[in-house]
């Protein structure tokens, strides 16, 4: 530095040209003496645009003298040197000045430089300044917009409407001549008018309140007035009660079953309700009477409370209960399953007569906890039956009511709920239990009002009383059917087990007047014992030997010839025909696998019955079937072929008339009978 | 309030009886259709059934397609013969021959064509007709049963041209001779019967029964089935199946089978025959059993090859009997599926 200010020094003291620098250099002459000589200033005083006339200048004068110099040389010449010095001297004098401009140039562009940065900072410093203030814009219109979405409260009060305001709102509060023009004093007027109509509306309320008040001491008064009443009609009712006897009006009777019956639960109430009412309207014969401990059933509606604590008690017990008797643990499943299987202490009870005066008792129970109505039944009769072996099962309480309806032979719980609450306790089907509970058909449910879904898809959906009523005429008219059909059987297999097959006269032009087969033997079997006879395999297996149907086996005889008939009893007896299979011991053992005729005869029972069904109920059917496998088999017998190489006479003579003894391709004996023809083989000679 | 009628009750009721009507169904009579695709099968109850062939034994065949395509009610009585000509389906039962248009039997409601009864000189009863036959050459159809006699009927006209009287007994079974106009039948009498068809006469009589070799008395003299192949019949029933030499009135080969045969026809070189028993039996012509093919019902009563050259591919053997099934055997070895009524 102090090297370059040296030189700077020496040409400023060296410099004599030039006016404008004459006058700077004076001034600057007198600067030096006290500070420092300074370019930087002087280049402030400089005009730039000078300084560059002046370096051309300079560069064209340094030409000039160059040109000058070379022109010299090249003459040659003594003075030639002097004058080459003089210019030399001059050209440095211009280097000088070129050096001096250059300098000043530098200091210039550091000057400049200096001078944008600066400016540069202070745009940087505004731009900021300007950021800050657009950031202050933006919450400010936030804020504006956030004021603009305010809800006020009032908007959500449903205000009655304008017109209605200015009609009845009195002026002081709607100020028409303010509040027309503008809506802010218009709202806040309708505010007014509704806060002065619910401060009306508080006192109305707490009028009427105090007029609720009076009004049920009132009625306190009245019902401590109707109460004392009671006894006093109490007393009334029982002294009229002989003369109610003495009249046979039952109203007190009828009074309180529909007393009691407003215990019943609901299913049993509907069936309750139904079939008194189709007992008055339809058949005189329904007797309906309520069984069981009223006093129970209102236990069961006592309190909640009650029941909680019982519950909260029986938890603790429970626990305890378990801790005791961990080792005897279906103690206590038995326990609950008795709770699960509990029945409803009241039951409805079904009396149908029937016009022979036998009676059909039904017992209909409700199981609370299965949400399912059971049924037990009971048949009666006028007169003492003697029991035949084989109808054992006719009239227990366990089948009588089987398969009313077809399939519905009541073992299985129709609430598809109930199967998995029998998975918690341990119970596999209620099969087991039905003995004891009664029978759960579907039709019980139905009479019931109970409507479950079915396992496949319905049609119908019928509630409560409706369906009730739907199924109470025809369920009824079953039950009677089934109830005389049942003791028919039964009195039927009191002869049958005699050998005796009891025709009544008006089947007896379905036979012919001599029958020799006899009827030996009728016999109650087991379902297994029949799945396992050799000759009832196609019945098995075309799926009509359910278990739910009772099986029996006839032995017919006429001579050494034994015929066996294995017999399907359906419990849809006698719309549904009994089926008989045949086993023929003669000559060999004969069935339908190896004996056409044995197979036509099964058929002329199983498939024609229709023309054994005798008069209307056709309860005739079972005894006109046996009767009329005699007559088959006397046929079978009689028009057996001879065979020519035995010795000796026919050991079943032809009794019967028939006009051929074969037929068709099949060689079909001659197996119909037609009344009063005689035996024919073929269908009637309708054209003769 | 609308009565919910429980319709559940006569359901139960109808599908016992159907059940027991199935099971105790006889299927008398089968003829295949002139196209070969169909098969009409006639029952005891006097229904007719038309299955498809061609359905039931394509590649995508489902359960359905072996049950019925239409099943009508054609006779009161059953159907114990049925054969087809170019159009008609002839069926025939107690007393009636009737026909039907194979081209309408598909459609429901088919009604028959004609009906025709064969004068009969009774009047006790209506007999029945167990045998149809067709005579081409001459296009006439005979008819035999129950009256002993065998009608001759022209197809043409319809009228009853002759009656050929000598069995003793109604008329089983009949069979036609290919090359002469000559007709065989054989009865409940045990005889059967050659008639010469020009001159209405009978011709020739072999009484089966009577010869020690075949007789069997304890089942009866009566023949069921007849079939015949040039000089050659075959003929069973009570008396044993054999093979008679026509011209000479002997029988050569007697079949080795106790069961009363019902149905008996002349296949290849072989013999087919069924009868009692499950099984159809394939005969060698000397005597020898070549199989016993296992069918579906306990007695088997007709058998009916469809050797329609239109359908080559519905060629198969059919099989009926004492059930509501017809076995269909594709080839002569097994039995393929069962159509059901």
């Amino acid at each position: 530095m102090s090297s370059e200010s040296s030189k700077k020094r020496k040409p400023k003291v060296i410099r004599s040209d030039g006016a404008p620098a004459e006058g700077k250099r004076n001034r600057s002459d007198t600067e030096q003496e006290g500070k420092y000589y300074s370019e930087e200033a002087e280049v402030d005083l400089r005009d730039p645009g000078r300084d560059y006339e002046l370096y051309k200048y300079t560069c064209q004068e340094l030409q000039r003298l160059m040109a000058e110099i070379q022109d010299l040389k090249s003459r040659g010449g003594k003075d030639v040197a002097v004058e080459i010095e003089d210019r030399r001297i001059q050209s440095c004098v211009h280097f000088m000045t070129l050096k001096k401009l250059n300098r000043l140039a530098h200091i210039r562009l550091k000057k400049g430089r200096d001078q944008t940065h600066e400016a540069k900072q202070k745009v940087d410093a505004y731009h900021l300044q300007l950021q800050n203030l657009l950031y202050e814009v933006m919450h400010l219109q936030k804020e504006i917009t956030k004021c603009l979405e305010f809800k006020s409260k009032h908007e959500e009060i449903d205000l009655v409407s304008l017109e209605e305001f200015y009609k009845e709102a009195p002026p002081d509060i709607s100020k028409a001549e303010v509040t027309m023009g503008d809506p802010h004093q218009q709202t806040l007027a309708r505010l007014d008018w509704e806060l002065e109509q619910r401060k009306r509306l508080a006192e109305k309320y707490r009028e009427c309140l105090s007029n609720k008040e009076k009004i049920l001491k009132e009625i306190e008064v009245k019902k401590e007035y109707l109460s004392s009443l009671q006894p006093r009609l109490n007393s009334i009712m029982q002294a009229s009660l002989p003369v109610q006897e003495y009249l046979f009006m039952p109203f007190d009777q009828a009074h309180k079953q529909y007393e009691t019956a407003r215990h019943l639960p609901p299913p049993l109430y509907v069936l309750f309700v139904q079939a008194t009412a189709y007992g008055q309207a339809c058949d005189k014969t329904l007797s309906v009477a309520i069984e069981g401990s009223v006093d129970e059933a209102k236990a069961l509606f006592k309190p909640p409370e009650d029941s909680q604590d019982d519950e909260s008690d029986s938890d603790a017990e429970e626990e305890q209960t378990t801790k005791r008797r961990r080792p005897t643990l279906g103690v206590q499943l038995d326990d609950k399953r008795k709770e699960m299987l509990k029945r409803h202490p009241l039951s409805v009870m079904l009396d149908l007569k029937c016009k022979d005066d036998s009676v059909l008792h039904l017992t209909f129970y409700y199981l609370m906890n299965l949400n399912i109505m059971t049924v037990k039944a009971k048949v009666t009769t006028a007169t003492e039956l003697i029991t035949p072996i084989s109808a054992g099962d006719l009239l227990s309480p366990d089948s009588v009511l089987s398969c009313l309806y077809p399939g519905d032979h009541g073992k299985k719980t129709p609430n598809p709920a109930n199967q998995y609450q029998f998975d918690k306790v341990g119970i596999l089907t209620l099969r087991d239990y039905v003995l004891d509970l009664g029978h759960p058909y579907l039709w019980v449910q139905k009479l019931g009002g109970l409507h479950f879904p079915k396992e496949q898809p319905q049609h119908t959906v019928i509630a409560d009383h409706s369906l009730s009523a739907s199924h109470m005429e025809t369920t009824m008219k079953l039950l009677k059917t089934r109830v005389q059909s049942r003791l028919a059987l039964h009195k039927q297999f009191a002869s049958l087990e005699h050998g005796i097959v009891p025709v009544t006269s008006d089947c007896q032009y379905l036979f012919p007047a001599k029958v020799v087969s006899r009827l030996v033997k009728w016999v109650t079997i087991a379902h297994e014992d029949y799945m396992e006879l050799h000759f009832t395999k196609d019945i098995v297996e075309a799926g009509l030997a359910e278990d739910t149907n009772l099986y029996y086996m006839a032995l017919v005889e006429r001579g050494t010839a034994k015929l066996q008939a294995a017999v399907v009893l359906n419990p849809g007896y006698s719309s549904i025909p009994p089926i008989f299979q045949l086993c023929l011991n003669w000559k060999g053992e004969k069935t339908n696998s190896n004996d056409d005729n044995i197979r036509a005869m099964e058929s002329e029972v199983n498939v024609c019955y229709k023309e054994l069904c005798g008069p209307r109920p056709s309860h005739q059917l079972l005894t006109n079937q046996l009767q009329r496998l005699c007559v088959l088999l006397d046929v079978y017998l009689e028009t057996e072929s001879h065979d020519d190489s035995v010795e000796g006479p026919k050991e079943f003579p032809q009794e019967k008339m028939c006009l051929r003894l074969f037929r068709g391709p099949s060689r079909m004996k001659p197996f119909k009978y037609n009344h009063p023809q005689g035996i024919s083989p073929g269908k009637k000679n309708s054209e003769s | 309030m609308e009565r919910a009628v429980p319709h559940a009750v006569p359901l139960g009721q109808m599908e016992v009886f159907q059940a027991l009507q199935r099971l105790h169904m006889t299927i008398f009579s089968q003829s295949v259709s002139p196209c070969g695709k169909f098969l009409a099968a006639g029952n005891n109850y006097g229904q007719i059934a038309i299955f498809s062939l061609s359905a039931a034994l394509s590649s995508e065949a489902k359960e359905e397609s072996k049950k019925p395509v239409v099943t009508f009610q054609a006779h009161d009585g059953p159907v114990y013969s049925m054969v087809s000509t170019d159009r008609h389906l002839l069926s025939a039962g107690d007393g009636e021959v009737k026909a039907w248009l194979w081209a309408e039997i598909l459609k429901k409601g088919c009604k028959e064509l004609w009906r025709r009864q064969p004068p009969y000189r009774t009047s006790l009863e209506v007999p029945e007709i167990n045998a149809l036959l067709l005579v081409p050459k001459e296009n006439s159809l005979i008819l035999a049963g129950g009256d002993c006699q065998l009608h001759t009927m022209d197809l043409e006209t319809g009228t009853f041209t002759r009656a050929l009287r000598g069995h003793t007994d109604y008329v089983h079974c009949l069979a036609l001779r290919e090359r002469s106009p000559e007709v065989l039948s054989g009865g409940e009498d045990g005889a059967v019967r050659l008639w010469d068809l020009r001159t209405a006469k009978e011709v020739q009589t072999i009484e089966v029964y009577k010869h020690e070799e075949c007789s069997r008395p304890h089942n009866g003299r009566w023949i069921s089935c007849l079939a015949t192949d040039s000089d050659w019949m075959v003929c069973g029933g009570g008396p044993a199946l054999t093979l008679w030499h026509l011209r000479s009135s002997t029988p050569t080969t007697i079949f080795p089978i106790r069961v009363p045969q019902k149905h008996v026809t002349f296949y290849q070189d072989l013999i087919l025959s069924a009868g009692q028993g499950r099984c159809v039996n394939q005969w060698q012509l000397s005597g020898e059993l070549k199989a016993q093919v296992p069918g579906s019902s306990p007695g088997l009563l007709s058998l009916s090859l469809n050797q329609q050259p239109a359908a080559p591919e519905c060629k198969v053997l059919t099989a009926a009997g004492n059930s509501s099934r017809v076995d269909v055997f594709t080839n002569l070895g097994y039995r393929a599926f069962s159509l059901s009524f």
